[in-house]
């Protein structure tokens, strides 16, 4: 509830300050439903050319681009601000403030940074999904609906994890955001079945950068792919990388700490 | 007589901001609705700089020290009034102009910060079309003026603050131009630098027959620089003038040091007393009566010596400013 | 023209001297240059095994050649001006090139060409290894070999102008980004990123060719696959040099107007 409370004041704040660039509104609104529109006039090209795609029915992959908008949007509205505001705020020791806040120092570096606009991601990635939804035709149970968000779930923890994790190298390396311009480029590869990828990328998809578990395993649970397995292998992978990015992070304090003293 | 190197009549720069009013509702609102305001920085000022003539320029943060600087250096465009530098409109920005100003922002950087300054100081070379002669023997001069010897090969960003400001005046300096303008050159440096740069911009005016205008915070640049100061504050002209006369008008009281060995004696009837230690009292009186109160104390007291002085420059500075915000 | 010539030689010297020490960030900025024309190739290369071999004229190792040198001419005419110019503006940096009695579009070409000189042969050696595993294959005509490079050449120029062009708005508007990205996807859309152009709708396919992205990139690369006549290359010529004169003037207007305008709001 504390943490919801400060969630909001940081929502405030970032419309305060994002309201001053007003025309950022409209063009993040306009580039949104652009590339949105070219997602899918992408999807038209190719499917004008073929019924599926290494399996996928046109609809399906509609569905995982609604899943690939609704998580890009989680993570440029929260996720990667916060984390780039944390790599800048070590390099010019600003960290400083944060860590003498009476409150948990990873959870305020998570969420201080808020791109409001990414919203619009967001509602478009449900929009999407929704229709993808309705012309599968396809009877959605209670069961599948859980498993949906579960996976869900799981893709944004183990998305944030990793993103922590990768922030939290710079408390031993200068310049890590490069790292973070590594992702983003691996990121634009889970706008497709990560089963279209020859074996060493889907590897490198799955568990180097774990970009499948955030697009296509929730896709998979939504169109009824989704074996028990991989199910289980996608809430223990959320689950450890969650405990790896604590223990990260608690490293990388005391050694922050350490050096600046 | 030989025109004003730095000429400047009735300069206005107006600035239109848009207003943010606090608050996630006032802030939508200014989606679509935002009020205007019109900020005059430099608000008619007027004044000359000779040739070969060092000026300080002073004002407090905000007075519009910055964007005259800026100005005058082509930077900005005013809003109205006339400005030009060695006869040439600055904000046209002619080459012929550039090759023969430089502008030094002491928060600012313009060197190359992964690379040693050598490598920065070539290419300037380069873009300003220094001759090869030309450039070795200036490059050499500047090394032993600021002593750059062992940081031209270290990149910039090894360099500490003051190292790195004593690189960025050479590179601003390789092709000696004749208008130099100093935008807080000394600003977080330590005492030992700052002397260290001053006596350098001293020696530099002094070889080059330089012109040079220079804000700073610490009043001692001033002083030790420039004989002529020009006080502006919100935008307008203060003083310009004589530094001595500009402490003798803003100076009301002076200072007077009475020694009488020990602290019994009650001064108190002759001025303020500011403070007394090992018999030494200090009075604050005001200034037209210094002679009369000097009087009065060697004839009442057994005076051991007796000291006339100004108050600090700092605090006359400060009635000038305080003077000019009312 | 000796000034210039000796200012070029500096500047590059001065960048690569930087570019060497920013190696690694280079390096990293590749992959992204890599993985988006890979999954283009990979999604292709799917798709046509799918429908028996190829789609409308590409076969699927003609679509491995097209996307791996797509990897090449995209890597040697891309730009970062458009983030670079927000930067210098916001932080300040940019009142300093105005200082001085040269045109600061010299620097930024200087810049990003020893960047490259850097950059391109990894690349190169990554195009051929990923020829190699998706076997890749070209047989180009020796003139449309011996065309290439004006081509590219050409493509390089009008691109760099027009992101320089673009770049400018910074001087308008405090956050740029959406611009650029606005910018991006037409790119990927219109310079045949997505797909080769002839596999796109004909409307689209009628806008690639008066717009000028298409000259950019998908034009040399079809050249090099040995997929336009001589006609047409000439024709792709003509529509390169007169973006380039296009995008000279609109450069100099641009520029002239973002003068005016920061010089009025302040450094």
């Amino acid at each position: 509830m504390k943490y919801l409370r400060l969630f909001g004041a940081f929502l405030r704040a970032s419309i305060v300050g994002e309201a001053a660039y007003r025309i950022n509104f409209f063009i993040q609104l306009f580039e949104s439903l652009l590339s949105l529109g070219i997602s899918l006039a992408g999807l038209a090209v190719i499917f004008s050319h073929a019924d599926t795609l290494g399996g996928w029915r046109p609809d399906e992959v509609l569905a995982l681009v609604g899943v690939y908008f609704l998580v890009g949007g989680v993570i440029g509205l929260v996720i990667q601000p916060g984390m780039e505001q944390l790599i800048e705020s070590v390099r010019n020791g600003t960290l400083d403030f944060t860590l003498t806040k009476p409150e948990d120092a990873q959870f305020i570096v998570s969420i201080r940074r808020v791109e409001i606009w990414k919203l619009m991601d967001i509602v478009l990635g449900l929009g999407v999904l929704a229709a993808a939804l309705v012309r599968l035709g396809q009877e959605i149970g209670v069961l599948q609906a859980a498993e949906f968000v579960g996976m869900l779930l799981a893709g944004a923890v183990i998305i944030y994890s990793f993103w922590l994790i990768l922030a939290t190298l710079s408390f031993w390396f200068v310049r890590v955001e490069n790292i973070l311009v590594i992702f983003q480029s691996m990121y634009e590869a889970g706008r497709w079945p990560v089963s279209l990828y020859p074996g060493w990328l889907r590897y490198g998809l799955t568990f180097i950068v774990p970009v499948a578990f955030a697009t296509t395993v929730p896709a998979e649970a939504l169109t009824g792919r989704l074996g028990w397995e991989t199910m289980l292998g996608a809430v223990a992978m959320a689950l450890v990388l969650l405990v790896v990015s604590r223990v990260f992070w608690r490293a990388g304090l005391r050694r922050y700490s350490g050096a600046s003293a | 007589m030989t025109p004003p190197v730095v000429h400047i009549r009735d300069l206005r720069k107006v600035y239109v901001v848009s207003q943010q009013q606090a608050g996630a509702r006032a802030a939508l609102q200014g989606l679509i609705h935002r009020r205007k305001v019109e900020v005059p920085a430099v608000d008619g000022i007027s004044f000359d700089v000779a040739a070969g003539e060092i000026v300080g320029f002073l004002g407090p943060n905000g007075a519009g020290k910055t964007t005259t600087l800026k100005i005058l250096s082509g930077l900005l465009h005013p809003t109205s009034g006339e400005a030009t530098v060695l006869g040439y409109a600055p904000w046209k920005r002619e080459r012929s102009f550039l090759r023969q100003m430089t502008l030094v922002m002491g928060q600012r950087n313009q060197l190359i910060w992964d690379i040693p300054a050598i490598n920065s100081f070539e290419l300037n070379r380069v873009i300003y079309r220094i001759p090869v002669e030309d450039y070795r023997r200036t490059v050499a001069e500047l090394t032993d003026l600021l002593d750059l010897g062992p940081l031209l090969h270290k990149p910039v960003r090894n360099l500490s603050l003051g190292e790195r400001m004593k690189c960025e005046i050479a590179a601003a300096l390789l092709h000696r131009p004749k208008v130099v303008f100093l935008d807080e050159p000394t600003i977080g440096l330590d005492v030992t630098m700052q002397r260290r740069i001053r006596s350098f911009i001293a020696d530099y005016k002094r070889r080059f027959e330089a012109t040079i205008l220079l804000t700073s915070h610490y009043m001692t640049d001033v002083e030790t620089l420039s004989r002529r100061v020009v006080v502006i504050h919100h935008g307008r002209l203060l003083f310009d003038g004589d530094l001595s006369i500009l402490v003798r008008k803003f100076t009301s009281h002076k200072t007077i040091v009475v020694q009488l060995g020990d602290c019994q004696a009650d001064l108190s009837s002759y001025g303020d007393v500011v403070s007394c230690e090992d018999g030494r009292t200090t009075l604050r009186v005001p200034k037209a009566e210094t002679a009369h109160v000097t009087e009065r104390l060697l004839a009442d007291l057994p005076v051991i010596d007796l000291l006339v002085e100004d108050p600090p420059i700092e605090e006359v500075i400060e009635r000038v400013f305080a003077q000019g915000a009312q | 023209m000796k000034a210039m010539v000796e200012l070029y030689i500096q500047q590059f010297k001065t960048t690569l001297t930087m570019m060497f020490q920013y190696r690694a960030s280079l390096l990293i900025w590749m992959i992204g240059q890599v993985l988006e024309p890979l999954v283009y190739l990979i999604v292709w290369s799917v798709v046509s095994a799918s429908s028996g071999g190829s789609v409308g004229s590409y076969t699927t190792a003609d679509f491995a050649a097209y996307y791996i040198i797509l990897m090449v001419v995209n890597q040697v005419t891309y730009t970062w001006i458009m983030y670079e110019f927000e930067y210098r503006i916001r932080e300040g940096g940019f009142s300093f090139a105005l200082l001085k009695p040269v045109h600061p579009i010299h620097s930024d070409i200087a810049d990003n060409v020893s960047s490259k000189v850097i950059t391109l042969p990894v690349m190169i050696l990554i195009a051929a290894g990923l020829g190699v595993v998706f076997h890749a294959s070209i047989s180009p005509a020796p003139w449309a070999v011996a065309m290439f490079i004006p081509v590219l050449l050409l493509a390089f120029l009008v691109r760099f102008l027009l992101e320089w062009t673009l770049a400018q708005a910074a001087f308008w508007t405090t956050r740029v980004g959406a611009i650029n990205q606005l910018y991006f996807v037409l790119m990927l859309f219109l310079a045949g990123q997505i797909a080769p152009l002839t596999l796109l709708p004909s409307p689209l396919q009628a806008a690639a060719a008066v717009l000028p992205f298409r000259w950019l990139i998908s034009f040399p690369v079809e050249l090099l696959l040995g997929r336009l006549s001589p006609g047409e290359t000439l024709v792709g010529l003509g529509a390169q040099v007169a973006w380039l004169v296009v995008s000279i003037v609109l450069m100099r207007i641009v520029w002239r107007a973002g003068l005016r305008t920061y010089t009025a709001v302040g450094a």
